[in-house]
């Protein structure tokens, strides 16, 4: 008899991992629970917390800040290969036109036609493990704009995640592949990176002061172990006048009944889903937490406005009513 | 009380420009936004300057959401850094358009990237709408020119001066049209249509708080969007036929204004008279 199909198997694993032995390292709570809980539980807020070290939330958790970052790469490690299918059952595709409306604001690639180009564009993209952000700035900036003198590095702190991308980009047009480089990188210090696949002991590489014109960050900000660490390497790594670019859920609040579905949606459904086609509950439980204790809209432009960004208009744009937000900011000229 | 401020002055200068009335009867329900904002260094000391009891009585607050000559005006919409790039980038809109091209281009003039243009939310419409409160905020001068005439033709000239600002950009002006009617920038372009209304008729002097407060601004409105649409086509020298365009519909208006003036007259006569009637009966009015 051949063997069970392996999205099968993976469920009843995880099923079984978790009514049998709690997981290694969260071990204080249970996630197989299927009431929706949409607040953090106040005793949770203790949780791991050991006096003296300076610590941060890992969804509902509070974790010593050494910790987030090892935990967070173990959720992405576990869901790379099926990141994109999830994102697709999760959001019903929506995913798709948030990112594009994303890449086609910024306008990547874009030089007057009456004037002399400028230096080529060298854009950043962090946290663009699998490259969905980064193709779609190449295709933007080689077919609407017309202009192949675009460099996009895309970093990410995670191989797994980097690799399943290097895979994808196989499928680009050459000239598109060739304007890639991947790149293993901390964002909140963008001064050692390490290119992908390389070596061990190869010495690492710094991306050097003023030298990016479009750092973009999708959907990986509320990861990172220190938002405000990451957005003062934003501002070293860009030029005068570079723009920093945020794609990342937010808060629907300003429609009650709305906010109330999205938010049983993403409570109840889906780490259900997490479990049923990526074989695991815990990541996508963490992922709707991570979404949930994310800064609201004004409190992170006000942290874009101290990483000594400047923002225009209001400084944000939401997206289908706020469970996403864009949020740009542009390093002043000295 | 704290030290009067240039922009106090050039308000309270505007102010002494209007016929002179008590100041409450100026208190319209109006959200005054940037027509007062200083544009001229110091100006002539005005009789209006001295502090009055209520402005020395009320701390000044930042804000306010009425109309009110004792506030400082509410922060325009754009940041100084929205304003150095999009300032540069019109002086290429008779080339090139309200496009991001124009925008891309002032940018470099400002010292940016092309890139930078992204800290503008809405691209070429805020070059649009940077013309618009530009040319708007443009008439505070030129009202101070038009002291000694009639309430109505200070209207007339007003509008035609705003006109005249969409000179240099007359042949892009089809463009920036489309670009308003776009859905999701309609209210702000209507917003502004509705604000330039208000300060013309603010600036001629007008200080009614009658029913007439509304119809005069519809009614402005109306005149200024067709003159605009006719100014598009219109290469007579200096714009003859458009300013003749202006008048003729001025005049309609005029008319049209009397007549509703007297059915609303016939209306609250006979609304008054209906009121009176049934309190006559016994009715709790």
């Amino acid at each position: 008899m051949a063997a069970r199909p392996p999205i099968l198997r993976r469920v009843l694993q995880s099923c079984t991992r978790q009514s049998i032995s709690p997981q290694l390292g969260l071990t204080t709570r249970s996630f197989s629970s299927s009431t929706p809980t949409s607040s953090p539980p106040a005793s949770a807020q203790q949780q791991h917390a050991s006096p003296g070290t300076s610590t941060t939330h890992f969804g509902f958790e509070t974790v010593p800040e050494s910790e987030k970052q090892h935990r967070v790469a173990e959720v992405f490690t576990s869901v790379a290969e099926s990141y994109d299918r999830m994102n697709d059952l999760m959001s019903f595709g929506w995913h798709r036109v948030w990112k594009d409306h994303f890449v086609r604001t910024l306008n990547p690639g874009f030089s007057p036609l009456s004037s002399p180009p400028q230096s080529p564009q060298h854009i950043l993209d962090i946290a663009g493990g699998t490259g969905d952000i980064a193709f779609r700035l190449l295709h933007h900036a080689h077919n609407a704009n017309a202009n192949p003198s675009v460099r996009v590095t895309v970093s990410d702190i995670n191989p797994s995640m980097l690799a399943v991308g290097k895979q994808r980009s196989l499928s680009l047009p050459a000239a598109q592949q060739a304007s890639l480089s991947w790149l293993e990188a901390n964002a909140e210090d963008l001064s050692s990176c390490t290119p992908l696949h390389s070596a061990p002991g190869t010495p690492t590489v710094p991306i050097p002061d003023a030298s990016v014109d479009l750092y973009t960050v999708a959907f990986g900000i509320r990861n990172f172990t220190s938002i405000p660490a990451a957005l003062r390497e934003a501002h070293r790594v860009l030029k005068p006048g570079g723009v920093f670019a945020c794609l990342e859920f937010s808060k629907a609040d300003d429609h009650p009944l709305f906010n109330a579905v999205y938010k049983r949606w993403s409570f109840g459904a889906i780490p259900l889903i997490g479990q049923l086609v990526a074989g695991d509950r815990d990541s996508y439980q963490y992922l709707v937490e991570s979404i949930e204790r994310f800064p609201s809209q004004e409190e992170f432009r006000q942290m874009i406005v101290d990483a000594g960004f400047v923002v225009g208009g209001k400084g944000y744009e939401n997206l289908t009513g706020g469970v996403a937000a864009i949020h740009r900011g542009m390093k002043r000229r000295e | 009380m704290p030290p009067r401020t240039p922009r106090a002055v050039s308000r309270a200068a505007v102010r002494s420009l209007l016929p002179r009335e008590a100041p409450q009867l100026r208190t319209a329900t109006r959200t005054f936004t940037t027509a007062l904002r200083p544009r001229q260094s110091p100006l002539p000391q005005p009789r209006c300057l001295q502090p009055t009891p209520s402005s020395s009585l009320r701390p000044s607050r930042t804000t306010s959401s009425y109309h009110s000559t004792t506030h400082p005006p509410p922060p325009g919409p754009f940041n100084p850094h929205e304003r150095l790039l999009l300032s540069a980038a019109h002086a290429h809109v008779p080339a090139h358009g309200f496009t991001p091209e124009a925008l891309a281009l002032g940018a470099r003039d400002a010292g940016y990237l092309d890139i930078s243009t992204n800290l503008l939310p809405h691209g070429a419409f805020d070059l649009i709408r940077y013309h618009l409160v530009t040319r708007r905020e443009a008439l505070v001068a030129k009202a101070r020119e038009l002291d000694a005439q009639k309430t109505e033709d200070r209207v007339f000239e007003l509008t035609w001066q705003r006109l005249l600002g969409n000179e240099e950009v007359v042949g892009r002006w089809q463009e920036a049209l489309a670009i308003m009617a776009q859905p999701s920038y309609v209210p702000a372009s209507v917003k502004e249509l509705a604000q330039l209304a208000d300060d013309i008729w603010y600036l001629a002097g007008d200080t009614s708080v009658d029913p007439s407060w509304y119809a005069k601004r519809a009614s402005l409105s109306a005149v200024y969007v067709s003159a605009e649409l006719f100014m598009t086509n219109d290469h007579s020298h200096g714009f003859a036929d458009t300013r003749a365009f202006l008048r003729r519909r001025f005049d309609e208006v005029g008319e049209f204004g009397s007549a509703l003036g007297a059915v609303g007259e016939w209306l609250s006569f006979t609304a008054g008279a209906g009121v009176n009637v049934l309190r006559s009966k016994g009715a709790p009015i």
